[in-house]
């Protein structure tokens, strides 16, 4: 219906502009508007409005797949220090991660590791768009 | 929650009396969570940009708009839950944080605030 | 109508960048103008505070809000970094234990050469600062290096700006070093990049931002932030140096803050100073 026009409207102004919305728009777009556990139609397909560090919090709460989910979020924080993006609390958050598996509360260590996770996921997001978008603030 | 207020108003007309009152605390402390995050530096900080018309909010900022008329300003309840999310999205220069999309608030405070401002 | 709302901004952002982009603004190695930059910062300042003076604007804040200067006026009429400014000198003429000192190691025995930092060293290949320098001199003369932020390094540094005061920032970018313009530019890609958790720039408060209330505080205008340190700063209840300046401010974006000195922030001064062109080294100062 409209949608299809649209997309024919974008295809004459700017052939780049393949899909009027990407999945990543529509994503957000939902995830802003109702939040997590949310689900959506996109192109067709029906998802939900979960980020994927929180369905990899979602296993069961055991040792192996807290420290699993744990290393993971430490490799990703190491990723975005290395680009002078990491975020000021996610140190902190993978801390108290460690210390919930050591006192075997191991729900609280997923949780806590899918958050500095996607801080981290995010940061770098953050250092790619910086790239490309940091003169759209100076003055001219 | 919704389930569980169902039940019980199924289950008589006494219990859906005293069910009433706990539904409304819910919402007033769904409220109370949203003012203390609007309010509390360490959380949303809101106050530190946003003026808001609450006798416990003193030394406002001015950096954004003040949080008045937001039913005329936002009919869609989403949309201003959307713009608190990430306001980036209507303008990439923002001061104002992305306080969903950074994970900054979770998505209960996310509501609460909104609930919270929504009465201004 | 939403789907249409993305896309026409989605195009607008494309259409607007690629404009950008067109302009020759200057956001890299091939176009960036320093002097362009200057003079445009200027001019969204005159554009914004227009009753503001220039040369003011090594004042801080105080050049383009009238209610804190009355209060920084009376807090100036008895300097609260007097007594740092005494104790510096005092340490500038200690001699170190081979019997050598400060003096020797600076142009004009250290008396009155503030405003030159930074500078680009062709020979580091890299931007120096006053502060590393008085490290630097240290070190060569067999002492244990300062601690960067405050203290004795702070102080030192106050007495240096102290013999500088009224004289003009002339910091220079050689032509002949291309090396010298990527500093820059990195440093001021530093200053409007958004980052950390709460995703501010610097210009987000120091530019757009400039003396509009965040809580109770207005932030200071760019133009002239260099110019006045090391500063005392009340909520320090100390004297700093401008990179423990940076660290705090970095971290008040939310980001794990990179430590004073570091390359990053050294070529963050190198640009914030060569915006300041043309005005005066005033430290040290007092600010709230």
């Amino acid at each position: 219906m409209k949608k299809g026009l649209v997309i024919a409207a974008a295809l004459a102004l700017a052939p780049t502009f393949v899909a009027a919305e990407s999945f990543q728009e529509a994503f957000e777009m939902n995830r802003a508007m109702y939040g997590n556990d949310h689900v959506f139609d996109w192109n067709g397909g029906k998802y939900h409005t979960n980020h994927e560090e929180e369905l990899e919090a979602r296993v069961q709460a055991t040792k192996t797949n807290a420290e699993d989910l744990l290393a993971k979020a430490n490799a990703k924080n190491k990723e975005v220090a290395e680009l002078g993006f990491e975020w000021k609390l996610t140190g902190g958050i993978l801390k108290d991660a460690q210390a919930a598996i050591d006192e075997g509360d191991y729900q609280k260590a997923l949780d806590l590791a899918a958050q500095a996770k996607y801080h981290a996921r995010i940061g770098i997001d953050q250092y790619h768009y910086a790239q490309k978008n940091w003169h759209l603030s100076v003055p001219q | 929650m919704r389930k569980l207020t169902t039940s019980l108003c199924a289950a008589g007309l006494m219990a859906m009396f005293t069910t009433a009152p706990a539904v409304a605390d819910n919402h007033a402390d769904q409220i109370a969570l949203g003012k203390a995050v609007y309010m509390g530096k360490s959380r949303g900080n809101c106050i530190s940009c946003h003026a808001i018309d609450d006798p416990d909010a003193n030394l406002a900022g001015n950096q954004g708009p003040p949080t008045v008329a937001m039913k005329t300003r936002y009919p869609d309840k989403r949309k201003l839950r959307a713009q608190i999310w990430d306001a980036t999205k209507n303008n990439p220069l923002t001061i104002m944080p992305p306080l969903g999309k950074h994970w900054i608030l979770s998505e209960e405070e996310i509501d609460a605030v909104v609930e919270y401002i929504y009465q201004f | 109508m939403k789907i249409i709302k993305t896309f026409a901004l989605g195009l607008t952002v494309a259409a607007a960048s690629q404009m950008t982009f067109a302009a020759d603004s200057g956001f890299d190695l091939k176009t960036v103008d320093p002097e362009a930059d200057r003079i445009a910062l200027q001019n969204y300042f005159k554009a914004r505070f227009p009753e503001s003076e220039i040369s003011d604007y090594v004042n801080g804040i105080y050049a383009v809000d009238a209610g804190s200067r009355e209060q920084w006026e009376e807090l100036e009429e008895f300097p609260p970094y007097e007594f740092d400014v005494e104790k510096g000198e005092e340490l500038f003429n200690t001699p170190f234990a081979n019997g050598k000192g400060y003096a020797d190691c600076f142009e004009n025995g250290g008396i009155g050469i503030r405003h030159k930092f930074p500078y680009w060293s062709k020979e580091e290949g890299t931007v120096k600062t006053l502060e590393q320098e008085i490290n630097e001199c240290r070190e060569d003369n067999g002492e244990k290096p300062l601690k960067w932020g405050k203290g004795e390094i702070a102080q030192v540094s106050a007495y240096m700006a102290w013999t500088s005061r009224d004289k003009v920032f002339d910091v220079q970018i050689p032509a002949d070093d291309k090396r010298a313009l990527a500093a820059y530019l990195d440093g001021k890609k530093f200053f409007y990049a958004k980052r950390g958790q709460l995703n501010l720039s610097c210009a987000n408060c120091h530019v757009q931002g400039t003396n509009i209330r965040i809580r109770a505080d207005l932030p200071s205008p760019q133009l002239g932030h260099v110019s006045h340190f090391p500063v005392f700063r009340s909520k320090w209840g100390a004297l700093g140096t401008l990179h423990r300046r940076y660290s705090g401010c970095h971290k008040d974006s939310r980001s794990k803050p990179l430590k004073p000195q570091t390359e990053t922030f050294r070529n963050l001064e190198y640009f914030q100073t060569y915006m300041s062109n043309g005005l005066i080294a005033n430290g040290p100062g007092a600010r709230k």
